[in-house]
């Protein structure tokens, strides 16, 4: 495992906005087959650095390597083939359709459809089995019942499964988790932390989180931002000592957090 | 009963014409988040190609066909060269207030309705061209029995509802349909989901463009062509969708549907001077009881 390239690599990313720095020469890894987490307090940049690698930030300046090759920062469309997938902070589905209809559309597949062959009705083929490979994500959370359901027909752990099974419907390589935890009884918390270790057999997977003990316990790598700047990097019972840490974040919560 | 009959076959029949202005209005609304103003023009400039194909004796149902690849082409173009450009100039001072955003598209629309309308005016030098339609406008009868409708009344109603199933079918059955949808619904997530949503909104752009053309030539027949002789249809196309609800597709064309009997039915029972005075009862009504529309879910949007 050590031996490969990590899947993702990102250095020195710089990000303005205005004339505030919300990034500062941060850089970071996230090796394949690994669970890589971004703590830090409100307004440290957690969310920039995910905004930066799907696209919706330019950055001033940074490299990006996916798969050890280095590349243009992507553009949001194309990173589904990329094989990176992101869900939101929040939920982030599309309420005005079904919960199979939000699977569906995370997966790439549909980029063999298009508009000419739909019109022929070519495409029946590869929307069945489009179809097919959401029921069966479905299938994985338990959630086969809630196909035909709204998202605002849902509870709100249900709508976060389906957030979850809508990233991984495209299998990628990495998935980007914006606080998956937030907002969950601790039920809902355990199964999400077993699902993260199941998923870290077939990707690699990055992670902004506050709550901290979820993080302790999924993470092989954590990062801490503050203020734009990262100031603490290790496993996370040497990040937990660390004395920037300590004074910058962690003060006297970790343990009960 | 003859009369109510009538009233109620030209109802829905001009019902049907309404609801593709609805339609097409509704799908650039989703995509784009404006009212596209020039819909009507586009129409028009279509009809008037139309017509100066069919002045060179050439079958009606390739005029037919030339408008509608005219009408999206026109409706594509408009969201590649204008649309577009406007949207990017997000640097720009004026821009970056949303409420500035959001009109200055709907006001770029209105222009390109006067270039239409004025490039017309030259082309064609303004002229009033009558046009001609497909099967008989005249009264029907079957046997010694006069029908209250016309076959061209059975023929817009049959190619519109065929172009409504076709347009639904496109949007709830296939992979593009999900596609427009989610990305009108979210452009974020639809985005991070791999949806090129630019292309999306062209398509819905283009889609809009031939709808808008097909209702341009049924109603050409009655209105003959001239650049201002398709204004009065934008104008109840926009209130249907209105009434009805503009991110509402069904709504929309219910609404259409709502208004065309209703202006039908003034039209013979009462008097046509009545007919506007209908039109906006309805639709001073729909906005004070249901202001975001009768079929619409969620809050209205504050213009």
């Amino acid at each position: 495992m050590s031996s490969e390239a990590p899947f993702l690599e990102i250095e020195n990313l710089t990000v303005k906005f205005g004339g505030l720095t919300a990034l500062d020469n941060v850089s970071l890894k996230v090796p394949q087959n690994s669970v890589v987490s971004l703590i830090g307090p409100n307004g440290a940049g957690k969310t920039t650095v995910f905004n930066s690698i799907s696209g919706f930030v330019q950055p001033q300046s940074g490299e990006i390597k996916i798969a050890g090759q280095k590349t243009a920062w992507p553009k949001t469309h194309k990173l589904a083939a990329l094989k990176i997938s992101r869900t939101l902070q929040g939920v982030g589905l599309f309420s005005g359709i079904t919960a199979l209809e939000n699977v569906m559309l995370g997966s790439d597949h549909k980029y063999k459809a298009g508009i000419v062959k739909d019109l022929f009705g070519l495409s029946g083929r590869i929307d069945r089995q489009l179809r097919d490979s959401a029921m069966a994500q479905l299938e994985r959370f338990g959630a086969l019942s809630l196909a035909d359901k709204f998202p605002h027909e849902l509870s709100y752990p249900d709508t976060k499964r389906i957030a979850l099974a809508r990233a991984l419907i495209s299998e990628p390589e990495l998935i980007l988790l914006d606080e998956p935890a937030a907002g969950l009884g601790q039920d809902d918390i355990d199964e999400l932390a077993e699902t993260i270790r199941q998923l870290k057999k077939s990707c690699a997977v990055l992670l902004v989180e506050h709550h901290v003990d979820f993080v302790g316990e999924v993470s092989d790598q954590v990062y801490v931002l503050d203020f734009g700047r990262i100031i603490a990097a290790g496993d996370f019972e040497s990040v937990k000592k660390s004395p920037e840490v300590l004074a910058a974040y962690l003060g006297g919560e970790v343990g009960h957090a | 009963m003859q009369t109510f009959l009538t009233a109620l076959f030209t109802g829905t029949s001009h019902g049907a014409i309404y609801a593709l202005v609805a339609l097409g209005l509704v799908l650039v609304w989703r995509g784009a988040g404006l009212i596209n103003f020039a819909q009507m023009g586009q129409a028009m400039f279509s009809a008037y190609i139309a017509s100066t194909i069919i002045n060179h004796h050439i079958n009606y149902w390739w005029a037919f066909i030339v408008a509608i690849i005219a009408g999206g082409a026109l409706g594509g173009a408009i969201d590649v060269l204008v649309i577009r450009p406007l949207k990017k100039k997000s640097g720009s001072s004026i821009l970056s207030s949303p409420s500035m955003r959001d009109a200055i598209p709907v006001i770029a629309s209105l222009g390109i309705l006067g270039i239409l309308q004025s490039a017309a005016g030259m082309i064609w030098a303004g002229e009033e061209r009558g046009f001609p339609a497909p099967v008989s406008t005249l009264g029907l009868s079957i046997g010694k029995r006069a029908m209250p409708f016309t076959r061209f009344d059975i023929f817009v109603i049959v190619l519109i509802w065929l172009i409504l199933i076709a347009t639904t079918l496109l949007l709830n059955k296939t992979s593009v349909g999900l596609a427009m949808r989610a990305s009108a619904l979210n452009m974020e997530v639809a985005r991070l989901s791999g949806i090129r949503t630019r292309s999306i909104r062209t398509l819905g752009w283009i889609l809009s463009g031939s709808l808008a053309s097909v209702a341009g030539l049924m109603v050409a027949p009655a209105t003959n062509v001239s650049p201002n002789s398709l204004d009065l249809l934008m104008i109840i196309g926009f209130t249907a969708c209105v009434i009805g609800g503009l991110n509402s597709l069904w709504g929309s064309v219910t609404g259409a549907f709502i208004l065309g009997l209703t202006i039908s039915f003034i039209n013979i029972y009462d008097a046509p001077g009545d007919v506007f005075l209908g039109i906006f009862a309805i639709l001073i009504a729909v906005m004070i009881f249901r202001p975001s529309g009768l079929f619409a879910k969620g809050k209205a949007r504050n213009v």
